[in-house]
């Protein structure tokens, strides 16, 4: 059975990096996606209502309900996509993080095995060279 | 480099076309509709808000008026045009009041004045702002039952700014003539200068207190020096 990482943040500033790359990778379309909709539906609407009362009875409590409704839903999506950068960035620099440790546990004398990684983890090829690496080495001596 | 080169061009192409674009409406001022042919209201655009008012254009050998019919019903008719009101600020139109809205009906209830919100005649000028909510908006009406200079906010947004400009039955039937200048106008009610104008339009309203209005407009000139 294979151990999950109870750490979130292992190697912080390069996981920070990764972490902070990806959240605003997803938050600027988001929100440029956001603002534009918001901009382009109500005032292709408003002109085509021209008539400022008709405008200020049906677009104005609606463009103000759905203010409100962003302005409660956007900590909750923030929230969501930060979690999910969290998990994306642990996913590359956690093996990253594992691998280097491992490494320099071999360079070291410490452990001769091979190394081994989750099953979702990435990077899972790179772990599997290094391995034949690590043998064809082993077979050199 | 020729990034830089395609850039430069690209804005000063931009600023052409809004340069041209100003000019052209420029050179079109002042607008002039004396409704003296039967397809006058063919270049104004109808905007329903409550039901439809009854918009015709009458013509009698070459005069000709645009008449306004509502039975419990809000709709105007609009007319797209955009220029900077500081160098030509005026506007005029003559109107002629057939019948009031009965606001009896409401005046006794604990209605708010919302529902009272009909008038014979209204002459919109339509400031839009970048965003719809910063659309500002000044409203010339004739009002049976208000006093003549009184200005005040729409009840349906601040933004709205009702001016009184005729008041009371005493000229009904009759053609009155209205000027006015509203680069002032706008200052001030709103306390600083208009930006560019979005278009003109009218309208004859009875949604709220479900009467029967009619009015008529005629030679309605807009963007010019005094």
């Amino acid at each position: 059975m294979e151990e999950r990482r109870r750490r979130k943040f292992v190697d912080i500033p390069f996981q920070r990096k990764l972490l902070i790359f990806i959240f605003v990778s997803a938050m600027i379309p988001a929100v440029i996606v956001a603002i534009c909709l918001y901009y382009l539906i109500f005032n292709l609407l408003a002109q085509q209502m021209v008539i400022p009362e008709a405008i200020a009875y049906n677009l104005i409590p609606v463009a103000r309900k759905v203010t409100v409704i962003i302005f409660i839903s956007l900590p909750v999506t923030l929230l969501i996509i930060w979690i999910i950068a969290v998990e994306m960035s642990h996913k590359i620099a956690g093996p990253l993080f594992r691998l280097e440790r491992e490494l320099d546990r071999r360079i070291s004398g410490e452990d001769s095995s091979y190394i081994t990684v989750r099953k979702k983890d990435e990077l899972k090829s790179l772990v599997e060279k290094i391995n034949q690496l690590l043998d064809k080495i082993k077979k050199g001596r | 480099m020729l990034r830089k080169v395609n850039n430069r061009l690209l804005l000063i192409l931009l600023f052409g076309v809004i340069l041209f674009s100003s000019v052209v409406f420029a050179l079109q001022l002042p607008k002039w509709f004396p409704f003296q042919t039967k397809d006058a209201l063919k270049e104004w655009e109808e905007k329903v808000f409550k039901g439809r008012v009854l918009y015709s254009v009458e013509v009698k050998n070459t005069e000709g008026y645009l008449s306004a019919y509502s039975d419990s019903t809000a709709s105007g008719i609009f007319y797209r045009l955009t220029f900077s009101p500081a160098a030509k600020p005026m506007v005029s139109w003559k109107w002629k009041v057939i019948k009031f809205p009965d606001k009896k009906t409401v005046e006794d209830s604990s209605n708010g004045w919302i529902e009272k919100d009909d008038y014979a005649a209204r002459f919109y000028v339509i400031f839009p702002g970048f965003l719809f909510s910063q659309m500002k908006c000044l409203e010339y009406v004739w009002a049976r039952d208000l006093r003549e200079g009184t200005v005040m906010s729409s009840p349906y947004f601040d933004a709205i700014k009702i001016i009184v400009v005729e008041s009371g039955k005493k000229k009904k039937g009759k053609w009155v003539f209205e000027e006015r200048n509203i680069y002032q106008d706008y200052k001030k009610v709103f306390g600083r200068p208009p930006g560019r104008i979005g278009g003109i339009a009218i309208m004859t309203d009875t949604d709220n207190t479900l009467s029967v209005a009619e009015a008529h407009y005629d030679e309605i000139r807009v963007g010019y020096k005094k």
